[in-house]
């Protein structure tokens, strides 16, 4: 693994402790609009944030948060979901970073601090590969640190509405073969309503949510083991949905 | 193997995945696999693994990072069978 230049490693520093001395003004807010603005609600929430506290109290080593991506509040909603506000007010480094389109918000002063406090590193899809390897370098040394990081291992949203398995982004297996001892936590979450894609879930929706820690396998090495262990992620993903669905 | 000849087999490789023809035609080293060729930033991991199979190297990740244009393709497998 690269090591970053300290100036970088200085702004994760930064950028993390501001954040945290913040949290109580952003962390509180988001999950107020979640729950009380749009309704949302999730299903056996007690039961799945035992199930994840435990997770992380088993072990500190690396998390990388690997779910499928329908709408662009997929990551906050997952966040909340699996650690509940007041969790995360004292367990700072397990909110995840986010790596969100850069297009997507940088066009506002506001959204880009915003976005900045909230643990988000920007990324533009499709762009230059040494841009684009930066933040991978970046999410890598976060994840060292004891840091969490959601990464969709689809790169966008699925247009299908379901998980698509041509859709694999290479960076999520290359974190994972270059972090020693990163544990990938393939993610499930799906609104009863969210037929298929869209910005935002329907006010009001009841989410589904379920995670398995996998261990993705391959013999080769290089750029092919990589692709081996997202290839595996995104098909655990599809597993998952294929049971959510028998379940409904 | 020739420098032409490797730039022969790159352009025939990334061919499948090219969504702009006219620049395909008018291909050359400084050609941008993903801004000229209009190839999906996703697929360039497939064509380098075709470079791997094609070639019988092995890139790394960082190798992969420096490949924008053509003519990266051709160094880096150059290196490579060096």
């Amino acid at each position: 693994m690269t090591r970053l230049p300290f100036r970088t490693r200085a702004a994760h520093v930064f950028q993390r402790e501001v954040g945290r001395l913040f949290s109580i003004v952003w962390v509180l807010p988001i999950v107020f609009i979640l729950r009380v603005v749009m309704g949302y609600h999730v299903r056996d929430v007690a039961q799945v944030r035992t199930r994840y506290r435990a997770l992380v109290k088993e072990s500190d080593r690396p998390l990388l948060i690997c779910p499928n991506h329908l709408t662009m509040m997929d990551s906050a909603v997952i966040a909340w979901a699996l650690g509940g506000s007041w969790w995360y007010l004292f367990h700072y480094s397990r909110i995840p970073w986010n790596l969100p389109e850069y297009n997507n918000y940088a066009s506002r002063w506001p959204t880009r601090v915003g976005a900045w406090l909230t643990k988000c590193i920007p990324v533009i899809r499709g762009g230059r590969r040494e841009d684009v390897s930066r933040v991978i370098k970046r999410v890598q040394h976060l994840l060292s640190k004891g840091e969490t990081a959601l990464i969709f291992p689809e790169a966008r949203r699925s247009r299908s509405g379901r998980v698509e398995s041509d859709s694999v982004a290479h960076a999520v297996g290359r974190i994972l073969t270059s972090v020693p001892g990163c544990r990938p936590l393939c993610v499930y979450l799906r609104g009863d309503r969210q037929d298929t894609w869209s910005t935002v879930p329907a006010r009001g929706d009841s989410f589904y949510i379920d995670f398995e820690l996998i261990k993705p396998q391959s013999d080769h090495r290089g750029m092919r083991r990589s692709r081996d262990f997202s290839q595996q992620i995104v098909d655990r993903l599809i597993g998952m949905e294929e049971e959510y669905f028998a379940r409904r | 193997m020739t420098r032409d000849e490797i730039f022969a087999k790159v352009v025939e490789i990334v061919k499948p995945y090219v969504k702009n023809e006219d620049a395909l035609e008018a291909v050359a080293d400084d050609t941008n696999i993903l801004e000229d060729l209009k190839v999906n930033s996703a697929r360039l991991v497939d064509i380098i693994l075709n470079f791997e199979d094609e070639f019988d190297i092995e890139v790394e990740d960082e190798d992969a990072d420096a490949v924008n244009t053509v003519g990266d393709a051709v160094r880096l497998i150059q290196e490579k069978l060096s």
